[in-house]
């Protein structure tokens, strides 16, 4: 006999408002239907009514956690609509500052599988670690959560010294190789709750369109980072870790993986920052017609924007934004076919969704 | 081991336009790769994507100033290039290319619900942004507003 479990939209295994509506028989889930918009805020819509300062101040808020890559690639946007560069050491300040918020990301996700495992040590681990990286992203804009540093033109504040950072880099890897990675590989909690468990395969994510780790989970080696880059990744060195399982444990692994090509980033960035302005400066920002897109690697995925702008108009004519858990989450409807019912919060916490995002 | 195939930009960019049997030029402009034609239908467009391994990436949908109506722009990636494709509608509608390429479930039904633009050959699952409401009342200016209890719309009822 099969029966519906609609698990949301509030719900204590969900941590923001969506809805899964599950088929099961017996523990088994057999089929899904997934549910958003519940917080729906239509800033598409609001960005219309903005001028050019305050869009970015509007879109900064679309996410929560990652709130400087959308200003980032919106900035993108618009400089190309207003034929700007921002200046080099602008552009190595956008790469650490994206890299720090991929770190606070990856190591938050971590401590929310973690307390979903039942693993509360590991949650407590992870939120310390990430306190430091927080601290640092504080220390440089003055803010934990919208960091306010991206402009038309480059970056709104500099790193007064880039190598004072590193400190934090040296031990956030010795805290991940010595306690986070050992632990999520080889404890057998972990690895009962993750392995084999929620599984994509490499055709389905090709066919959903997904992106960010959980494509790369899925033995898709694509990153904007490698294969369109931006800001100043085209003179870093980094790997883009891949895995082939697509299980829970491969997303884990790659999410894990990329901390460590983080502080690699991050460790030729400020060492090699170079000097000079942080942005064009306060000359009148003029705007063509047209339309332009931006594409950054997001935490999660890639993020787009479509800009869309009329000359001598302060406010843009349309912002639609793409993002990555928009892509990856109808994704979840086949990683929870045939998944245990105890383990659909995890399985759907593996994608590392993002409401905010969803129903901006 | 890559499990998509990586074909050669340039051969690809080539490939695309005789594959969809059109004489246009790819136009780069904004940080995407333009193919414009007035012939071009998005079903053909949809299966000729799938057979270069493109990753479909969104729709964008816009409203034309006046009555110009509706513009819909399909992005795909290819191997790091976007690739734009423009539509405008006729009539509001246009052929859904959902059971092509799943990875437009979302965003078809996203448009459809905020613009009322009818996506023909598919059914709705609501998203519940306007569940239970009538659809383009969200993003479309020419959308009736809801009319609250005392008759009047919530714009209206502001402004009293």
């Amino acid at each position: 006999m099969t029966y519906k479990i609609p698990m949301g939209p509030y719900h204590p295994a969900l941590e923001e408002p969506y809805k899964l509506d599950m088929i099961c028989e017996g523990e088994t889930v057999i089929d899904a239907k997934l549910h958003i918009g519940f917080n729906f805020r239509g800033i598409e819509h609001l960005a219309e009514s903005r001028n050019y300062i305050q869009v970015i101040a509007l879109m900064e808020r679309v996410c929560g956690i990652c709130s400087n890559i959308h200003t980032l690639t919106l900035c993108q946007a618009m400089e190309q609509l207003t034929n700007q560069t921002p200046p080099p050491r602008a552009q190595y300040i956008r790469v650490v500052v994206a890299e720090l918020e991929r770190l606070h990301s990856h190591v938050l996700w971590a401590g929310i599988a973690a307390k979903l495992m039942g693993f509360k040590t590991m949650f407590m681990t992870c939120f310390e670690i990430r306190e430091k990286v927080m601290d640092v992203l504080q220390a440089i804009s003055g803010n934990r959560v919208n960091y306010s540093m991206n402009r038309i033109g480059g970056v709104n504040r500099d790193i007064d010294d880039p190598l004072a950072v590193l400190a934090m880099i040296e031990q956030l890897e010795r805290e991940m190789v010595r306690t986070v990675i050992p632990i999520f590989t080889t404890s057998t909690t972990a690895r009962s709750r993750c392995a084999g468990i929620g599984v994509l395969t490499n055709q389905r994510a090709i066919s959903c369109g997904t992106v960010g780790p959980t494509a790369r989970a899925s033995g898709l080696p694509q990153d904007l980072r490698r294969a369109a880059p931006y800001a100043a990744y085209s003179e870093m060195e980094f790997e883009v870790p891949v895995q082939h399982d697509g299980d829970v444990r491969a997303r884990l692994l790659v999410r894990a993986l990329e901390i460590m090509e983080s502080c690699k980033i991050l460790r030729q960035a400020l060492t090699k920052m170079p000097s000079g302005d942080i942005n064009t400066g306060d000359a009148k920002i003029v705007f063509s017609t047209g339309t332009a897109t931006s594409r950054v690697e997001a935490p999660r995925g890639e993020v787009m924007y479509s800009v869309s702008w009329k000359e001598n108009s302060r406010n843009p004519s349309r912002v639609h934004v793409r993002t990555p858990t928009f892509a990856n989450m109808p994704a979840i409807r086949w990683m929870v076919m045939g998944a245990r019912l105890a383990d659909t919060p995890l399985i759907q916490a593996s994608i590392d969704p993002c409401y905010s995002c969803t129903d901006r | 081991m890559n499990a998509v195939a990586i074909i050669p930009e340039q051969n690809l960019l080539q490939a695309i336009p005789e594959k969809l049997g059109i004489s246009e030029r790819w136009v780069e402009k904004g940080g995407v790769h333009w193919l414009a034609s007035d012939t071009l239908h998005v079903r053909d467009l949809a299966a000729v994507m799938n057979k270069c391994h493109a990753r479909f990436i969104t729709i964008t949908a816009y409203q034309m100033p006046g009555d110009q109506g509706l513009r819909l722009e399909y992005h795909w990636d290819v191997n790091g290039n976007v690739l734009g494709f423009s539509f405008q509608l006729a009539a509001n509608s246009i052929e859904s290319i959902y059971d092509l390429c799943e990875a437009v479930d979302w965003i078809e039904r996203e448009i459809h619900e905020g613009f009322a633009i009818d996506f023909t050959g598919r059914e709705y699952e609501p998203l519940l942004l306007r569940q239970g409401d009538t659809p383009g009342v969200n993003l479309r200016e020419t959308g009736t507003p809801n009319k609250t209890a005392t008759g009047l719309s919530a714009q209206e009822e502001v402004k009293k």
